[in-house]
């Protein structure tokens, strides 16, 4: 074979759409607004990075229920860009056949309007990590079922979010003592 | 006109309770002693890890992701590793993935047998829990052996693994598993056909299939509701694939279909001892020669990842409790990530177990929590046979052991780090 066969684009072998392609298709085919990628990482294993408006978050994730009705919502990540905040979901598809699809849904909303829809009512344990990105970064999921905090203390303040890069941490007067001496050395104030 | 009257309690389970081997708090609503109701608090162990981890440094936080939890560090130190690897494109040497592998698989084990003990001690049948943790005690032993320490064993870094496995290991693992092939025929008969345990965890905490795909749950538990995935097989992780992987199904060890009971997910994890001694028997055989990390050294490590991660990495793996998932976000320049978020597979299966009770007898809640196998906190004692005599190191022996250590490493350090003993909380 020559040189010039080998990079001959109409001589190429025309590959099958993988799994992770298809489903990416069929969400940039349904939802224009979206940005949808799919990414190889080192070891040829593909993902599909899917970034959505806020406004067609909650469809999205009904697509993706459609699409596997058996889908398994895998962890949902709060996160501060800066002058946004951002929730990203990943969840595993088609997965009775290795190798399942891999899909990351990224959706964003700006501090001064923290909102961003509730799905539990598609994925139930999504509330569980919404409840903790309402603690943890300040963000608002509208018609969340339960607000209430998961992981911090019901006496820990109003308005401050530990994993905000901008966080302003709790007072002197909230830190707990836990009887080390050397914490009673240093602060002192006993 | 008579009024129906309810007599709901509630009652709170923990988040210090005899049953439980952590502090997690569930309230209970009861209808005399049927369970009607479980709400789920957690948050008694937060130690503000993903905080910590915004201030540290990737190759830092790999040390800080492996003392997220004892039972399984290494799993947490991998999928870790898995996503920084992934930000920053880095490949992994071959021997390495299998050194992963035999590693991974020998942490397994040791987690199985642990929680096969414990389920068998919350129903009092304590001679179970000691032949399982006397069986656990040769693979403690040869973690021990292949990494110097028998939990965190800081086996792996970003791009491959810190130590490698010589002959010596080698035929430490082997015998290993000699032991193993003659230990687990008597573990399997006892709990899969023993009428006691039979009778406490068949049908008790029955979740659905549909409640363990609504609630995420992952692992034994979600496969012994028949959810047919295993993060190993189904992310085509490293070597897996090569090895033959399979998800292990209730059906492959008992030859009924999934109930969803405490027996099932016991099982899942029966069937998994088997296979992960078999993983380990191809592992070593197909180990090809070869490099073990991708830099040698961690100084080159460091300045690497200031320029190569830009961008998300998302790394999957299967612990023994389920998938277990590492998400890392970095800016290139930076050695620290701007986000790094851990889930671990207790977190969906509390919430799956919350629903599976309801209905239940409150006896049966303990076996309930223990069956999705949370994590346990350790030993506070050693035991040290010196010159053929035995002696028990105490807590303030272990101090001014520490403080011996610290002072032989730095002979410099200023200030007394006593009084003795005077710091622990009791």
């Amino acid at each position: 074979m020559s040189a010039d066969e080998v990079h001959d684009p109409v001589a190429e072998e025309v590959k099958e759409p993988t799994k992770a392609e298809e489903v990416a298709k069929k969400i940039a085919e349904r939802f224009p607004s979206a940005s949808v990628e799919v990414k190889t990482n080192k070891w040829g294993r593909q993902r599909v990075w899917v970034r959505v408006p806020r406004e067609d978050y909650k469809a999205l994730m009904g697509f993706i229920k459609e699409l596997d009705p058996e889908a398994h919502y895998s962890i949902g990540i709060e996160q501060d860009w800066g002058e946004e905040l951002g929730f990203l979901a990943h969840l595993v598809i088609h997965y009775r056949d290795a190798p399942a699809v891999s899909l990351i849904v990224d959706v964003h909303a700006p501090k001064d309007d923290p909102v961003i829809p509730d799905i539990s009512d598609i994925f139930p344990i999504a509330l569980q990590f919404e409840r903790e990105g309402m603690e943890m970064v300040g963000l608002d999921f509208e018609g969340a079922p339960d607000k209430r905090r998961l992981f911090l203390p019901e006496d820990f303040p109003e308005g401050i979010y530990p994993l905000r890069l901008d966080d302003k941490g709790i007072s002197e007067e909230m830190v707990k003592n836990a009887g080390h001496p050397y914490l009673i050395k240093k602060g002192g104030k006993e | 006109m008579t009024e129906k009257v309810e007599y709901w309690v509630k009652i709170p389970f923990g988040p210090i309770h005899p049953g439980l081997e952590e502090p997690e708090k569930f309230i209970l609503t009861l209808d005399g002693e049927k369970i009607v109701d479980v709400d789920v608090k957690l948050g008694y162990n937060l130690r503000g890890i993903q905080w910590i981890g915004l201030r540290r440094n990737y190759i830092q936080i790999m040390y800080l992701a492996e003392r997220m939890c004892g039972i399984c560090s290494f799993s947490h130190n991998h999928t870790y590793t898995r996503a920084v690897e992934e930000a920053a494109g880095i490949e992994v040497p071959e021997r390495a993935e299998y050194i992963r592998v035999i590693i991974g698989e020998l942490e397994r084990i040791h987690s199985h047998l642990l929680n096969l003990g414990v389920l068998a001690h919350d129903i009092g049948y304590d001679t179970l829990l000691h032949l399982t943790w006397l069986a656990r005690e040769k693979v403690m032993d040869t973690l021990e052996a292949v990494s110097g320490n028998r939990v965190n064993y800081s086996m792996v870094t970003i791009g491959g693994v810190r130590r490698d496995i010589d002959e010596k290991k080698r035929r430490a693992i082997e015998e290993m598993i000699k032991y193993y092939k003659e230990v687990f025929p008597q573990i399997e008969e006892a709990f899969l056909h023993d009428p006691t345990i039979e009778a406490r965890f068949r049908d008790t905490a029955v979740i659905s299939k549909r409640v363990a795909l609504e609630q995420g749950a992952v692992g034994p538990t979600g496969r012994g509701s028949g959810i047919r995935d295993d993060a190993r097989w189904s992310e085509r992780l490293g070597v897996y694939p090569d090895l033959g992987i399979k998800p292990v199904m209730p059906q492959d060890v008992t030859g009924e279909r999934p109930r969803g009971d405490v027996f099932d997910r016991m099982a899942v994890r029966i069937g998994e001892l088997w296979q992960s001694l078999e993983l380990i028997e191809h592992a070593l055989d197909a180990m090809p020669d070869g490099p073990i990390k991708t830099f040698p050294k961690d100084n080159v490590l460091y300045a690497k990842l200031r320029l190569m991660v830009d961008g998300e990495g998302i790394g999957r793996y299967e612990a023994p409790r389920g998938e277990l998932v590492h998400y890392v976000r970095g800016k290139k320049g930076s050695d620290k990530p701007l986000r790094w978020k851990p889930r671990e597979p207790t977190f969906p299966n509390l919430f799956a177990v919350a629903k599976g009770v309801i209905g239940d007898q409150v006896a049966d809640f303990v076996v309930a929590v223990a069956s999705i196998d949370p994590c346990l906190s350790c030993t506070d004692r050693v035991a040290v046979v010196q010159d053929g005599k035995k002696k028990i190191l105490t807590e303030k022996d272990l101090l001014r052991e520490s403080i011996k250590k610290t002072r032989e490493i730095n002979p410099d350090i200023k200030g007394d780090p006593s009084p003795l003993g005077v710091g622990c909380v009791r």
